[in-house]
């Protein structure tokens, strides 16, 4: 049987060569979009590794914090520190934190710390004491920073679960003393080399930029008010303060220093931007791939019927010889899904070129595979849909429209 | 003929509905698609005022510098390096300096106003052609004597002062006041040389600390070349100039690599390596691949069905050229409807865009240039997708073509 559908497709070899090939370029383009769609949706159920109901986030203009930076940091922690306690202070504020760089903010800054010989680059940030309390942060392991690390000779240190199991494996990262390389140059300050630094804790995670952004390796150093160099105070307030309590905040900051200049604002609301951010590209492209699939499913349909309505003396012969409808239907499905197959097998053959030559690192290989059967499917499903209505017209034709022309 | 021809094509469009509207819908579809790409495209790197001479402005972007130990740091470079050693470049015309725009947030009357505010000199007035809807630039004195002055766009003129008037009247800006001197018409955002919401004297700073930056700072410098032709020589004498920088601290940093650079190289280099045309052309050409099959097939399988015609005109001495012109014109003139129907959409969506804030500030607008690559796509694409079919079916026996075509 599909022997004989293979010689029947090979025979009109020349008219489905191009119903391959739109085959094939088809499943290319709706791969590339599932494996768009499944690297967020995969990286969307992960755990975010912080809760931001009620933190709110205050920030000064970057101008103001670097010339303060490069001016005097003696000035800058000395507001730093009363604008901290101010905040403290005030009842609608269940806690206050500072932090180098803000869930949903846009900076980042990178580390390539050492242990025992194995490198590695890790996202890090800074922050301060109360940050486990002000987003919630799940720990795993050891402890959050504590005013306890004041006096301390070493420096202490927080990862992530990623961090930990790649630096450390399955040994115990607590208590366990990184160094770090070449970093003294970097940021161009005058910084001495830092101090070593030692794992007090592990936290599930920390996905600073979001729902939608890829797992990374996390390296929390402790800071103070005024002791890092950006200024992102998160405070977490009471449930049910209104939002007009911004107002309330400015004022007091502006009471210290009425030059500066201060955004606040609830982290839903700058999740809600940079989500919209990222979200709109992909629903083009998704909107652009499902009208450019309805085209090709339109367009087959025109090819089968064409193709049906050309053979009717062929197919009116069969009927006359007594062939049932099911076998006009399984002729001409069967057809349609010998042409698809072999779109999608040099398709296939050609996309699992990628990971083989390690061209998609960002992908894990479940993620990939699942897009690739997805596609499939996808695709065998769109064929066979578009080839049920030529095909229920096959079986309608007469033996008498056939024989007419013997 | 070209008459009767036409009038052959619109009762074949009409007799067979179900394939004018695939047809009609894939070709639409992916112009549509193309002409939103070309003029998001055109929106970022095509020559609109102020960026009216695009061919003859280099901007140093990104500098990276190297020290004795392997250390290193790339971005924006310093006002010190940029003011001592790029201004005083012999062969431009003109040379600016200006900052990178940063974020400030006002408030007026209790409402939350987000503004980026840029610092620039005088030169960069005279570089870019901003078309001011009242008063002018600031000078170069207001500059030197830190005046408290902004040159301001429309959007914030709206936002702190309702409507038109707005020059000489102060706004607030980082918690300083500013006497607006000019007003402007927006610039995307997505300009990343001249975008800013208000632009204001370098010299006005709060701090003046930044003049002590080099190799790590914040600020960019524009070039003006005297002509297209003396690009190549700006270039060298930058490269030259980096041989002969004395660094501050050469302990820290010692060697800067960097180059003037067109927004399109900057943005090629830094995104794809220096390949962003590449990219983007493949992306093009897959992209147009499926439609273009799609229209092929749709085309063949058409054509077979007026293989009774064929024979008929080649039984009465039609030449093969001769049907191959009909059935191209046929096609061409499909693809024109095409192309009508996908710039009333692309209009639409071009519209929509602008009206939901996704690109910041955008106008896109569909001018005539884009218009043009459209309709020269729209010709590519019915002449491609008919000549082939065409010239398959022109070739059938008339004998065979009369009973219908072969099987």
């Amino acid at each position: 049987m599909i022997k004989h559908l293979l010689k029947l497709v090979w025979n009109r070899k020349r008219g489905n060569l191009l119903v391959t090939l739109e085959i094939f370029v088809c499943f290319l383009v709706l791969f590339a979009t599932v494996v768009m769609i499944g690297y967020y949706a995969d990286n969307y159920r992960r755990p975010l590794g912080y809760e931001y109901e009620d933190v709110w986030s205050i920030s000064t203009s970057i101008s103001t914090v670097v010339d303060l930076d490069r001016d005097n940091g003696e000035l800058m922690r000395k507001y730093a520190a009363a604008f901290h306690a101010a905040l403290k202070n005030m009842p609608e504020i269940e806690s206050v934190a500072v932090i180098r760089q803000a869930p949903y903010s846009f900076s980042w800054t990178g580390r390539t710390i050492e242990y025992n010989g194995k490198k590695l680059s890790t996202t890090s940030n800074e922050a301060s004491d109360e940050l486990a309390q002000v987003l919630s942060l799940k720990l795993v392991r050891g402890r959050w920073f504590s005013p306890a690390d004041d006096g301390l000779a070493w420096d202490p240190a927080v990862i992530n679960q990623k961090l930990a199991a790649e630096l450390f494996g399955s040994e115990d990262p607590l208590g366990k003393d990184i160094s770090e390389k070449g970093d003294a140059a970097r940021t161009g300050s005058s910084t001495p080399a830092r101090r070593g630094m030692r794992v007090v804790g592990v936290i599930s995670d920390f996905r600073k930029d979001g729902e939608l952004s890829a797992p990374e390796t996390y390296l929390f150093s402790r800071t103070t008010p005024g002791r890092s160099k950006g200024l992102y105070f998160l405070i977490k307030i009471r449930p049910g303060t209104p939002r007009t309590f911004e107002e309330t905040v400015l004022r007091r900051l502006h009471a210290i220093n009425p030059s500066w200049d201060f955004e606040v604002d609830p982290l839903t609301r700058v999740m809600q931007t940079k989500l919209g951010y990222q979200i709109a590209p992909m629903a083009a492209a998704v909107i652009v791939v499902s009208f450019l699939m309805v085209m090709v499913a339109l367009g087959l349909i025109g090819v089968v019927w064409q193709s049906v309505s050309r053979r009717t003396r062929e197919i009116g012969l069969r009927r006359a010889c007594g062939a049932p409808a099911g076998s006009i239907h399984l002729q001409v499905l069967g057809e349609l899904l010998v042409i698809c197959s072999v779109g999608l097998g040099l398709g296939t053959l050609l996309v699992i070129q990628l990971p083989l030559l390690d061209l998609v690192g960002f992908l894990t290989t479940e993620m990939y595979i699942y897009s690739l059967i997805t596609s499939l499917a996808l695709i065998y499903g769109l064929t066979l849909g578009c080839g049920i209505y030529p095909s229920r017209l096959a079986t309608r034709i007469q033996p008498v429209d056939a024989l007419r022309w013997e | 003929m070209l008459k009767n021809y036409l009038k052959i094509a619109f009762k074949v469009f009409l007799r067979r509905k179900f394939y004018t509207f695939i047809s009609l819908f894939g070709i639409a579809l992916t112009l549509i698609v193309l002409v939103v790409a070309v003029s998001l495209w055109d929106h970022v790197f095509g020559p609109h005022p102020p960026e009216t001479r695009p061919d003859r402005v280099l901007t140093v972007y990104f500098i990276r510098a190297t020290g004795p130990a392997g250390n290193n740091t790339s971005g924006p470079a310093g006002y010190a390096f940029l003011d001592r050693y790029v201004r005083t470049l012999t062969s431009p015309e003109r040379i600016s300096v200006h900052g990178i725009f940063l974020p400030t947030v006002s408030y007026r009357n209790g409402a939350k106003i987000k503004s980026w505010v840029k610092n620039v000199d005088a030169e960069f007035w005279r570089i870019f052609q901003f078309s001011f809807l009242e008063g002018g630039p600031f000078t170069a004195e207001d500059d030197r004597n830190g005046n408290r002055v902004a040159v301001i766009n429309e959007t914030t003129r709206r936002r702190f002062f309702g409507g038109a008037g707005a020059v000489g009247q102060v706004i607030e800006l980082d918690r300083q006041s500013y006497r607006v001197v000019g007003v402007v018409s927006d610039t995307p955002m997505l300009r990343l040389t001249t975008f800013a919401d208000a632009w204001t004297p370098i010299n006005s700073r709060k701090s003046q600390q930044f003049k002590r930056e080099f190799e790590n700072g914040m600020f960019f410098s524009t070039i003006l070349a005297k002509s297209a032709a003396d690009l190549p020589k700006i270039r060298e004498e930058f490269a030259g100039m980096l041989t002969r920088v004395e660094f501050p601290d050469p302990k820290q940093f010692n060697r800067i690599e960097g180059q003037p650079k067109t927004l399109l190289e900057a943005a090629s280099d830094e995104l794809t390596g220096g390949y962003l045309r590449t990219v983007v052309m493949i992306a093009i050409v897959l992209f147009m691949c499926l439609p273009t099959i799609n229209l092929i097939n749709i085309n063949v399988s058409r054509i077979r069905e007026r293989a009774s015609e064929i024979g008929l005109r080649k039984a009465f001495g039609a030449s093969s050229w001769t049907l191959v012109g009909q059935f191209v014109i046929e096609n061409v003139l499909l693809t024109l409807i095409g192309g009508l129907l996908a710039f009333a959409g692309s209009q639409l969506i071009l519209r929509m865009i602008n009206a939901s804030g996704w690109v910041p500030y955008a106008q896109l607008t569909l001018n005539p240039r884009i218009f043009l690559y459209g309709l020269a796509l729209a010709v590519f694409f019915g002449l491609f997708s008919g000549v082939y079919p065409a010239w398959k079916m022109s070739r059938l026996h008339p004998v065979e073509a009369l009973r219908g075509g072969e099987q």
